[in-house]
């Protein structure tokens, strides 16, 4: 057993004992991860980005990158209430140029295609199943008329497919919280105890 | 010391689980739609060519998306397809490098030639926009801190014209920004090995043909491991999960017949 393997078999049992009730051994787990994630994080910031991004060109003459580096510092000036004002053009940059970029984008992948995917020709149960989920759907979400007679009914019908979506994502996330103890316990018993081949 | 009540649930799951990782009872043997396309996919990619794979997830997933990355990788390498691999998500990073390194030793590929490992790039946005332009650009370096631009795999492969396929393994929303920007501005084929909790999220993105592939959690894991006959961790696994629904649903049924029968009485 590696060194490693005990210390996260330690952490994983400190972790776990918040199920009982909190304790200084869970919160001692849960200030390490912080911890070590924040150290993570920096590291990478620095070597990945930092580093090929600014320093490296600067040594090679590069000086264009000395602009993007001083709205990183202006950036900064959230820190303090006198320099705070400076950080909003980097903030309006990036929303700026953040939104130019994605309206287009997901205006076509979100909208426009999910809208000609719905406009199939009826000729299966799918399609028409699909075609009946999108209108009544819409219409649930439509509050500028109230929900009463035929209109209440085809809300009522967008209700169900929204309850078969909830309860699939539902079913999903069991699935995938079990998995992640599963990762756990067959670390404790197959990695730290050695009990699965 | 009284135990609260609810702690007999979770021993009840834990006993659930446990007993199948020490006595496999091999109960799950259906392999999903969803899987068979996935492979098929693969399949149709020419030896030789190159699959992007984005690691875009957290370390705390690592359950999920492991078994997943790793069949995968396992897949390609098996049909001599090369791998480009990096993170838009820091956390992945190193869990990215670890499953790559590990499958490629298995079948003796060479670093840089057969697969290489960009790292992390923060701002997924301008990294996936500017990888349909120049890969290099946006990844000057790769993990190991090597000119990219020396690699000989990236000296065949600019941008996503020579990439046959981008596999996001994802348990968030980054799967989505590569049908936005990848799939829709540079037509690149996109699709993404989910954790189970996102998967009814993206549904209409496969459904709608934005997302060429999708592959469920630990259980799109098994059926890929069962398809390919490699039987690995993800098949091990799918005995718990199976036992500990059982249990699950027992609890269910069981605490709402303990309220009907509270209300009744």
């Amino acid at each position: 057993m590696t060194a490693g393997n005990f210390a996260a078999a330690i952490l994983t049992l400190a972790i776990f004992s918040f199920l009982y009730r909190e304790n200084p051994f869970f919160r001692l787990a849960e200030h390490l991860l912080v911890g070590l994630s924040a150290g993570y994080f920096t590291v990478i910031a620095v070597q990945g980005t930092l580093v090929p991004k600014v320093l490296e060109p600067l040594q090679a003459g590069d000086w264009w990158v000395v602009v993007p580096f001083i709205l990183i510092i202006l950036i900064l000036g959230r820190l303090t209430e006198k320099t705070r004002p400076a950080s909003r053009i980097p903030l309006a940059l990036i929303i700026g140029a953040g939104a130019g970029v994605a309206v287009p984008a997901l205006l076509q992948a979100r909208i426009l295609v999910q809208l000609s995917a719905t406009m199939k020709p009826l000729n299966s149960a799918a399609n028409i199943f699909i075609l009946v989920g999108v209108i009544t759907t819409l219409v649930y979400f439509f509050f500028s008329r109230e929900h009463k007679g035929w209109w209440g009914k085809l809300a009522t019908i967008g209700t169900w497919y929204l309850m078969i979506f909830f309860g699939a994502t539902f079913g999903n996330t069991v699935m995938s919280r079990i998995s992640l103890l599963i990762g756990r316990l067959e670390f404790l018993f197959g990695d730290f105890l050695g009990l699965i081949k | 010391m009284r135990l609260p009540r609810r702690a007999f649930a979770f021993l009840a799951v834990f006993a659930a689980v446990t007993f199948p990782l020490l006595h496999p009872l091999n109960i799950s043997d259906r392999v999903s739609p969803e899987a068979v396309k996935f492979k098929a996919l693969i399949d149709s990619i020419p030896a030789g060519s190159v699959v992007m794979v984005s690691f875009d997830h957290e370390a705390s997933t690592v359950a999920e998306v492991r078994p997943l990355a790793t069949v995968l990788a396992r897949h390609l390498f098996s049909r001599d397809v090369k791998i480009i691999g990096l993170s838009l998500f820091a956390e992945g990073t190193a869990i990215g490098n670890q499953v790559l390194s590990l499958v490629a030793e298995e079948y003796g590929k060479k670093y840089g030639q057969d697969w290489v490992f960009l790292g992390f790039r923060p701002q997924f946005q301008a990294a996936i926009l500017g990888m349909g332009e120049s890969i290099t650009n946006v990844f000057p370096r790769d993990y190991y801190g090597k000119t990219t631009s020396e690699l000989p795999l990236l000296k065949e492969v600019f941008n996503y014209s020579q990439i046959a396929l981008v596999v996001s393994v994802a348990d968030g929303d980054l799967g989505y920004a590569w049908v936005d920007y990848a799939y829709t501005r540079y037509h690149a084929r996109v699709s993404a090995m989910l954790t189970a909790v996102m998967v009814a999220s993206y549904m209409p993105l496969y459904a709608s043909g934005q997302l060429s592939g999708l592959v469920n959690g630990l259980k799109g894991a098994a059926d890929y491991e069962r398809l390919l006959d490699k039987p690995g961790a993800a098949i091990r696994s799918m005995d718990a999960q199976s036992m500990a629904h059982a249990v699950i649903l027992l609890l269910i049924l069981g605490g709402n017949a303990a309220y009907w029968w509270g209300r009744k009485k």
